[in-house]
């Protein structure tokens, strides 16, 4: 394979600036609607009324977890067709996992003796909730979207096999016609990006967690 | 669209035992080399927490790598190239973040005191590594043997698209092919493989716990 130094041009500055920008799209749309499902459905199974299920449904997950991601985009193409929206609902699935299981291990960690205080101090549950135990599970929730977000970049570059387009278009396009510009470009950015998020969501994770709790 | 799995799997049987059968030879030398190298580094890192932390980070970025990338990168390397070599290397580093985190975490997280009273009873620290930490380790070790084997089966379906011969060949070319009973019949099987081998493994798990660390849970 040789490399050429024009087409290594265009790849990075004609092509990659759109395949960037539609992976961007994917992952943070993806990710919102993890969070937005996740994290209530991990309180909600942390309450005492529903906590049964919680066992129940993290074993789902956990079986979901384990279908490579391969699969799932593969999947949600005869079930849902061509495009973005069949590839954020395939990744979806996966990357609800980890925040629901970091929620509740989360939410289970805040001791019961800093709970009681606070409904000593006249605190209602919902109170209790948003105040003290949400702000103290912070951490853990946001490593679950760490974990979640690094997995949907990565596997979100297969969702070019379903017409998505992003960062794997580049590369499976690179492959496909043995460009090593493409590869190299599509696949150099894939990589920044999800270290990228990991250190970002990490130092957010540092950062939010109070000094008291750093120290253990 | 014409779906139509039993007729599929019968036409094609040969391909698909070919297939799996190169699935399988891949993840096993993945899964061996991986045990081979990480193991034995994990342990060492437990003398070192300075070494520990910088190795850790290392993993942890290579795990961050989308797999599709890492495969493309390592097919621009002139001494990889397409292929098995390349595919290998991929899943070999992927390997290094959960066995090394795991060995790691398994051994250091041994009970102090019961260090305290192997050393009491004049153990050497090379038999209290190997007849007190690794055993009480087993159980975080084993489950991070069991990530590595689901994910490198997962991961090398995708080698297909740097001339691996796998079941991910069935989803590639059902997908340029437009065939479905290609597309779902791929990735059943892989599901399906993936989902036994961690529940199979996931019983193991529990039986590799040591009796003593059994009541405890």
């Amino acid at each position: 394979m040789k490399m050429s130094w024009e087409r290594f041009q265009i790849a990075l500055f004609e092509k990659a600036p759109e395949a960037v920008l539609t992976h961007l799209l994917i992952v943070v749309i993806t990710v919102a609607l993890a969070i937005l499902i996740s994290v209530p459905l991990g309180v909600l199974l942390t309450r005492p009324r529903y906590r049964k299920f919680g066992v129940v449904a993290l074993n789902i997950l956990n079986i979901l977890n384990a279908i490579p991601g391969m699969a799932v985009i593969a999947l949600a193409l005869p079930i849902l067709g061509l495009g973005i929206k069949p590839a954020v609902v395939a990744l979806l699935f996966q990357s609800l996992l980890p925040i629901v299981r970091n929620t509740i291990a989360g939410l289970l960690e805040v001791s019961a003796d800093v709970k009681e205080a606070a409904a000593g101090m006249g605190m209602n549950q919902r109170q209790i909730l948003l105040e003290v135990e949400m702000p103290l599970a912070m951490p853990i929730i946001l490593s679950g979207i760490r974990t979640s977000t690094v997995y949907v970049v990565s596997v979100g570059t297969l969702a070019a096999l379903i017409g998505a387009g992003g960062l794997g278009n580049m590369i499976i396009g690179g492959l496909a016609l043995f460009m090593p510009e493409y590869l190299i470009v599509g696949a150099g950015l894939g990589a920044i990006m999800s270290i990228f998020f990991d250190r970002a969501l990490s130092y957010l994770e540092y950062k939010i967690t109070p000094p008291g709790v750093r120290a253990n | 669209m014409d779906i139509n799995l039993v007729d599929f799997f019968q036409r094609n049987t040969r391909t698909i035992m070919e297939y799996t059968e190169n699935h399988f030879t891949l993840v096993l030398s993945a899964v061996v080399i991986s045990l081979l190298i990480w193991v034995p580094i994990g342990l060492l890192l437990t003398k070192s927490d300075k070494w520990a932390a910088r190795i850790m980070a290392l993993a942890n970025t290579i795990f961050c790598i989308p797999s599709l990338s890492l495969f493309a990168i390592m097919v621009t390397i002139p001494a990889l190239g397409l292929g098995r070599k390349s595919a290998l290397l991929a899943l070999v580093l992927y390997a290094m973040m959960p066995l090394i985190r795991n060995v790691y975490d398994g051994v250091k997280n041994v009970d102090r005191n019961v260090i305290e009273a192997a050393k009491g009873m004049g153990m050497s620290s090379g038999r209290i590594m190997r007849e007190i930490q690794l055993p009480l380790g087993l159980p975080v070790i084993f489950a991070g043997f069991r990530i590595t084997v689901v994910m490198t089966t997962g991961i090398a379906a995708i080698a297909t698209y740097i001339g691996e011969r796998n079941l991910g060949r069935f989803i590639q070319e059902g997908l340029v092919r437009s065939n479905t009973s290609m597309i779902i019949m791929g990735a059943l099987i892989i599901s399906v493989i993936a989902i036994a081998l961690d529940t199979i493994l996931g019983g193991i798990e529990k039986l590799v716990i040591p009796k003593g660390l059994r009541a405890r849970r």
